[in-house]
């Protein structure tokens, strides 16, 4: 297989595209999706001081990289977990990277902070992996606001964000259908948000990191066995090899024409107000924020344990 | 004899004979979009030839959180 653009011998082969690429134009190919992403659905200026959640994975890291060459303002953010030996190496992984490319990083401890995902996963009756975005979420936010970022972009790639779309039409949830999308304003508290791998597959990405020499972590969650979400990206594989190019269509189609139609919708909905939670100040709709009630639930629960 | 490690299972196989890298992918059920062939540290798409004394690492990309 050649090369579409020199010719070279091809070490990438994209049939959501119809073509193929040597190592030197794929970079080329690659930057140019993250860039062209950014600058069509205006994720970042160029003075955007950004915090980049690194989970030590392909695409956090291969993000991180393309950011910081792309010339923004990076540092990253790592959540340890605190899941033994998955955590360790995961936070290894981000620490090496950072210190060997120059990066500015930050580390979150969920055991320090009192809830490790071990001890969560004990003692709360809730779907794991949900539990855990909460806590990951709400940290994003907060050190982004508490240290100044302008941004919070994160890995999500054409995969994830459809498995995301897919889950959300299924329940036809208007509400995450209005605002889905690569971008989140910063609004109520809360932090902008970006995904500029939102025009990337999870091949795509897996093979930029590669190619630039990233050694990610590449080893499942011990915890995601299962993950509805896992199945969802499925049921998309098997659609994508079937009609190549289906889930940029879906999730391009839905940016352009769905995601407008659900916010003009929903906007006349909106029943609730987002204010400071009582307890930790950090935004929500509901007085005590998720994260402050799952502190509480945790607590009973130990307790309870202890009498 | 070709030698493949299955990633992230960490596991080995090995295979008397394997001529390209899509009758490797057949042998896991995999699309060429699911994994990453790697020989010598280099990616192989899925037209390359495999040869005798090969050792390739497959890595599947999708990522499960």
């Amino acid at each position: 297989m050649k090369c579409k653009v020199c010719k070279a011998e091809a070490v990438v082969g994209l049939p959501s595209h119809n073509t193929a690429f040597c190592a030197v134009c794929y970079d080329k190919f690659f930057m140019k999706q993250v860039s062209e992403g950014i600058r069509k659905k205006k994720l970042l200026e160029a003075d955007d001081k950004v915090l980049v959640a690194l989970s030590g994975g392909k695409d956090s890291l291969g993000l991180m990289y393309a950011l910081s060459e792309l010339g923004y303002n990076v540092t990253g953010l790592h959540i340890d977990l605190g899941i033994s030996d998955s955590s360790r190496k995961a936070r290894s992984v981000v620490e090496d990277f950072c210190k060997d490319k120059g990066y500015g990083l930050k580390v979150v401890e969920l055991e320090k902070e009192g809830v490790p995902m071990p001890l969560i996963k004990k003692h709360i009756n809730r779907p794991i992996c949900s539990v855990c975005g909460k806590f990951k979420r709400h940290y994003f936010n907060k050190v982004a606001l508490d240290d100044g970022y302008t941004a919070l972009a994160t890995g999500h790639n054409l995969d994830d964000e459809v498995a995301r779309l897919f889950a959300n039409t299924l329940r036809w949830d208007q509400a995450y259908l209005s605002d889905q999308g690569p971008v989140l304003p910063a609004e109520n508290g809360f932090a902008k948000k970006v995904k500029p791998l939102y025009r990337v597959s999870e091949f795509e990405s897996a093979n930029f990191s590669f190619l630039k020499g990233i050694p990610y972590h590449h080893l499942p969650c011990p915890y995601s066995k299962g993950a509805s979400f896992t199945g969802h990206k499925m049921i998309w594989r098997n659609q994508e090899i079937r009609s190549p190019g289906s889930k940029r269509a879906f999730y391009g189609g839905f940016l352009e024409r769905g995601q407008p139609a659900f916010a003009a919708i929903h906007e006349g909905k909106k029943d609730y107000e987002v204010k400071p939670c009582t307890k930790c100040s950090c935004p929500t709709s509901v007085g005590v924020c998720g994260v402050c009630r799952l502190r509480e639930q945790l607590a009973d629960a130990l307790l309870a344990a202890n009498e | 004899m070709i030698i493949v490690r299955l990633e992230p299972e960490d596991k080995i196989d090995t295979y008397p004979k394997l001529n390209t890298v899509q009758q490797l992918l057949n042998k896991y059920d995999l699309f060429y979009t699911d994994a990453l062939v790697i020989r010598d540290g280099q990616l192989l798409t899925q037209d390359r030839k495999l040869n005798d004394g090969d050792e390739i690492t497959l890595r599947k990309v999708i990522s499960v959180g």
